[in-house]
């Protein structure tokens, strides 16, 4: 391979062989369980390098940046303390790259490298991903190398201030999350629009006489039409992508002549990478849960219950997994491996029902009194040598009808052949399919599992039942449990990992079930008391919080909303507001940043709360929460100081959300 | 290009970065700070960005063994799970921690760059202090405190006195092993040799030396032939420095020369009303206030002293760790504090050797009449470099609230007497300017709308 990391070389191939025939049948395993991911070349690292790798977001070569140091520094003083060691890193690419710490146990690479598999699947086959590589081959490694020759080529360029390359990038980096990530990184050019032409330059080249032009144009009647055009030619929707908008509108600001000037060919240069690179990694930031949930469940089910791992090393892996799944507060790789399992049982509770309301007699209202949970349960248990497969029991196997699709016939023959050739024991899964494997892990039989068909509400039956016409299909249950699909759980699961991201994600499949069962809850700071207080256990609340977290990167969404405000040549960006408010100053902070790339004087619109004194301490006596004023503020800066205006009503109604509202604080405190 | 290059950068970048004092003063965690060391974070957590109000988004957590009563509290928030975006796709859940780094700077520090950051320049007058003493420690006498005991010199006194005692022991019990010799003449060999051997050390070990090794040598001068000396240094050098031994005569202490000398001293009185009306706001912007004000002084002064009181009818003393913290229910009397300041000035802190700012802070109330015919004389009856009124009125001022323009408006033509309101944080670093301030320019404290 031609960008193979040398320095890794030797130490990579030390450890390479050990891990060879890991990664070789982790693949092998994969392809069977239906994940079709990408390449993947493993490296090992020793965990300064790790280090490194998690500071330059798992790559090697990234443009010069003060922020990797930063975060290399932050990392390698966690590692120092035992904190946030990390097992591996891997990298969206084609192929994609995986760098593993040198100092995992083997049972540690192995349990890795099946997760490393299921991350590969996903962004292979996630739609998010596939919106930044198109039809096009993704190599994101060669990419992210050509954006830092760029930048570097501007650092050391003799003409241009380094410090200034410096500048530029913090500004840009400072608005890496406000781009349009729903939308793929072609400048979207909807809304846009030319600026209307002030009639009075054209007026004064038409050489009219004074008189003339006093008794026609008047200056009252310029400025009015000058400011109903500026007013048309508002932005008529919001532009998401202000990182975009700034790359075709941005002017910078020339000390010298005091105006704004044409952005400098480095600095279009400079903000097209890093706008680039922010629209590279916005799908594993909209994707974190989905994607650490996935590779979790197939670690998992290859590691645990295909038994990857040798049985001496399943107490390894097993401790690893449950400190990594036990941490606490809520944690990506526990919700996001739920909420899959949530969707397999969902999916498969979903088959056996359709089968079962087919059966003579069985109907959405009887069902729970008509249907013997036990014995579908029984049904519903693997056949004899699907379920126990060994060398002693392969036998029985090749006993089965010769079309039968569980068996990969293939790998029996020349596992009965040659038992060296194919290690049953060792691999039992070789010698069994797709559907031999779905059979072998139907979610519903895990003990985890047992109650869950049963629970199944009567209005999910009922809806079911809306679309079966053939109710008596199958004149027994066995007849029907013996149609049942057991690929439906993971057919499902694919399904959803290529359209879905996070919020949409958690929107679909975060239950109540699930909410109550992990004991989760919101908080909300209470300014009677100073601290931050449980505010509620409704899981519809909690659900509300979580996706606030998730939605724009748990950012607040600022868009641009004029470019010509007050027919100034004014920025204006508008916070749309879901009754959080912003940081403002570090808003402010920002609107520095965004003044470098607009040249003119920027403004920033909010909705600020706004607690008075007396109110704060009325509530403190009753025990109670003190209601906030919503103030619209309209916050100014030109370069040189701050100004905060009082936001016009039609502009606040811009900005306030009226269908979304994550507050959720309970009325009453019970405090 | 690389990792060393943005590692260095980052230092650099981080160095720079290091909140500037004014914004740390309007909205820094002042409390984070003692007298000595002023702790200024450092905000190397990352670059700005857009982000929702940490304390209105609030969070989700994980019940710890069942799920938590609503208006429990949960203590610290928990790690979020959008937390963080780093790009990378490994590591641990739940790592990310947004601390905050501090750069530390002494009061000195702190007042130089306040004297920059402001355009102040405080010259620190010095009091005539007769009698003080203060100078190098060059005198020297026998006797003294602990703590000026010329060690050094102690040492090497002693260090002098074991060179000039130490012999080569081995050597000399080699020669107590010549045939037929006796204490006394082995002793006397010794002397010869310049062996700084006592007699008495060899008749103690003289019944140490095993008996078949007595005549090992036939002569003084064989035995020097064949045994090796080995230098003091060497022997040091081998075994190391055991003991020196330690004098009383060799003690000598330092004492400092006695000169005269203005010393500057500078004692700061803060008074804070705590009545009931001072709520949290109106008690942060005090704290904002008077904190920066003492840290300076304390910078600027060789020696500072402060005097906290708080009041609402009446004043008490209290210690700096309890001062902001106050809260009385109690009307307000201005002039009890002021009275109270006076007593303590007068005992403890004569304006002949003590530089004086009286500070005050409230929400200009007071009890009907108590300002002008009790505060304002005081005020002139206590002499100080200045006083100061600081008025914390978030949101405008109360009808009844009047103190600090009766204030404003009696010494309107006094440089030294400078009134302040703050309204929000933003005013804090102009208040303290306003305060510190050189008495011949005041535009700012005249241009209050105290004064009409």
């Amino acid at each position: 391979m031609a960008t193979t990391p040398r320095r890794f070389r030797d130490v990579a191939r030390a450890a390479a062989d050990r891990l060879d025939e890991p990664v070789r049948e982790a693949r092998a395993l994969a392809r069977k369980l239906g994940l079709d991911p990408y390449p993947v070349n493993y490296w090992i690292v020793d965990h300064d390098e790790m280090n490194q790798l998690i500071a330059y977001g798992g790559f090697q070569r990234r443009y010069p940046h003060w922020r990797w140091g930063m975060t290399y520094d932050r990392q390698r003083k966690q590692d120092q303390f035992g904190m946030g060691k990390a097992f591996e890193i891997v990298n969206n690419d084609d192929p994609s790259h995986a760098f593993l710490q040198e100092s995992n146990s083997l049972a540690d690479q192995k349990a890795v490298i099946t997760h490393v598999e299921a991350h590969a699947d996903f962004f292979r086959n996630n739609e998010w991903f596939g919106r930044f590589s198109g039809d096009g081959d993704l190599d994101a490694a060669a990419m992210l190398e050509r954006h830092a020759e760029t930048i570097q080529r501007y650092v050391d360029d003799p003409e241009i201030d380094r410090e200034d390359v410096e500048r530029f990038v913090d500004a840009v980096t400072c608005l890496e999350d406000t781009i349009d990530q729903h939308r793929p990184l072609a400048v979207d050019r909807d809304g846009e629009r030319t600026r209307p032409e002030d009639l009075r330059g054209r007026l004064d080249e038409l050489n009219l006489s004074e008189s003339v032009r006093e008794a026609v144009f008047d200056d009252e009647w310029l400025d009015d039409l000058a400011d109903a055009e500026a007013a048309a030619a508002a932005l008529d929707r919001p532009r998401a992508d202000v990182l975009g908008f700034l790359r075709e509108h941005g002017t910078v600001y020339d000390e010298d002549s005091g105006e704004a000037v044409e952005m400098e060919p480095w600095q279009k240069d400079v903000l097209d990478v890093l706008r680039r690179e922010a629209y590279y990694f916005a799908p594993q930031k909209m994707t974190k849960v989905m994607n650490e949930g996935w590779a979790a469940y197939w670690e998992s089910l290859m590691m645990g219950e295909e038994r990857f791992a040798g049985t001496d090393e399943f107490l390894t892996y097993a401790d690893h997994q449950s400190r990594v799944l036990g941490s606490p507060g809520l944690n990506p790789y526990k919700l996001g491996k739920e909420l899959w399992e949530y969707v397999e049982n969902t999916a498969n509770r979903r088959e056996v029902a359709e089968r079962l309301l087919r059966v003579e007699g069985i109907t959405w209202r009887n069902f729970h009194d008509a249907v013997d949970f036990r014995a579908v349960q029984a049904l519903l248990e693997p056949a004899d040598p699907i379920a126990g497969l060994n060398r002693e029991t392969i036998d029985a196997l090749a006993a089965l009808p010769e079309d039968d699709p569980r068996v990969d016939w293939e790998a029996l023959d020349r596992a009965l052949s040659d038992p060296d050739a194919v290690d049953v024991d060792r691999y039992p899964w070789k010698v069994l399919t797709y559907e031999g494997l779905a059979e072998r892990h139907f979610s519903l039989i895990k003990p985890q599992n047992r109650g869950f068909l049963g629970r199944i509400r009567r209005d999910e039956l009922e809806e079911l039942s809306r679309y079966i016409f053939d109710d008596a299909t199958y004149a027994t249950v066995e007849e029907a449990i013996a149609d049942v699909d057991p690929t439906a759980g993971w057919e499902r699961m694919r399904a959803i990992r290529e359209s879905h991201n996070d919020v949409t994600f958690i929107d679909a499949f975060l239950s109540a079930e699930f909410v109550e069962a992990n004991d989760y809850f919101t908080y909300e700071y209470t300014r009677s008391t100073g601290d931050f207080r449980v505010a509620s256990t409704d899981p519809a609340d909690v659900k509300k919080k979580l996706l606030l977290q998730f939605t724009n990167f748990g950012k607040p969404t600022v868009a641009v909303f004029d470019d010509n405000f007050e027919n100034r040549g004014e920025l204006l960006l508008g916070h749309r507001y879901n009754g959080i408010m912003l940081d403002v100053e570090q808003a402010r902070d920002v609107l520095e940043r965004v003044h470098e790339l607009w040249g003119r004087p920027v403004n920033l619109m909010t909705i600020r709360k706004e607690y008075d004194d007396h109110d704060v301490e009325v509530a403190r006596r009753r025990n109670r929460e003190p209601e906030p004023t919503e103030v619209g503020v309209r916050i100014r800066y030109d370069g040189e100081a701050f100004e905060t205006f009082e936001l016009d009503e039609d502009l606040r109604a811009r900005i306030e959300a009226d269908d979304v509202d994550y507050d959720t604080k309970p009325d009453e405190w019970l405090s | 290009m690389g990792l060393r290059e943005d590692l260095e950068r980052f230092r650099e970048v981080g160095e720079e970065r290091r909140e500037d004092l004014q914004s740390f003063i309007r909205y820094g965690d002042l409390s984070g700070s003692e007298s000595e060391r002023i702790k200024i974070p450092i905000k190397v957590v990352d670059l700005p960005e857009f982000q929702y109000d940490r304390l209105d988004r609030g969070g989700v957590g994980q019940g710890q063994g069942g799920t938590p009563d609503v208006g429990q509290p949960v203590g610290q928030p928990q790690p979020q799970a959008g937390d963080g975006d780093d790009d990378g796709e490994e590591g641990e859940p739940g790592e990310e921690g947004g601390e905050h780094e501090y750069y530390e700077m002494d009061p000195e520090e702190f007042a130089e760059e306040l004297d920059e950051e402001l355009g102040l320049d405080l010259e620190p007058k010095g009091k005539k202090v007769i009698e003080e003493v203060e100078g190098d420690f060059t005198d020297v006498t026998r006797t003294g405190p602990n703590s000026t005991l010329d060690f050094e010199r102690l040492f090497k006194q002693g260090l002098k006195r074991k060179l000039a005692t130490d012999f080569d022991e081995s050597f000399v019990r080699e020669a107590m092993k010549v045939a037929g010799e006796t204490p006394r003449s082995v002793y006397r060999w010794c002397r010869e040799e310049h062996i700084l051997v006592s007699l008495a050390w060899i008749e103690a070990e003289w019944d140490e030396i095993p008996d078949d090794e007595r005549g090992k040598w036939a002569s003084f001068a064989e035995m020097a032939d064949a045994v090796e000396r080995t230098t003091t240094v060497q022997r040091i050098r081998r075994d190391g420095l055991r003991e020196v031994p330690f004098r009383r005569d060799d003690e000598r202490y330092r004492h400092p020369e006695i000169e005269e000398k203005k010393e500057k001293n500078v004692v700061v009185v803060n008074i804070r009303d705590v009545s009931g009306s001072m709520r949290e706001t109106k008690r942060e912007l005090v704290e904002r206030t008077f904190t920066p004000l003492d840290w300076y002084l304390q910078g600027k002064y060789d020696n500072a002293e402060f005097v906290y009181i708080a009041h609402d009818a009446d004043a008490w003393e209290v210690e700096r760790e309890e001062f902001f913290g106050i809260r009385s229910g109690g009307g307000t009397r201005i002039s009890s504090a002021y009275e109270l300041a006076g007593e303590i000035l007068e005992e403890q802190y004569p304006f002949a050797e003590w530089n004086r700012y009286v500070f005050a802070a409230g929400d200009s109330e007071n009890s009907s009449n108590d300002t002008t015919e009790r505060v304002i004389p005081l005020m002139r009856e206590i002499p100080a470099n200045r006083h100061a009124y600081v008025e914390t009125q978030p949101g405008g001022t109360a009808i009844n609230a009047t103190h600090a323009d009766e204030v404003a408006d009696a010494f309107a033509d006094d440089g030294d007497v400078v009134v302040a309101t703050v309204k929000s944080r933003e005013d804090v670093t102009e208040a303290i300017y306003e305060i510190l301030q050189p008495a011949t320019a005041k535009p700012r404290a005249t241009a209050n709308p105290a004064t009409e």
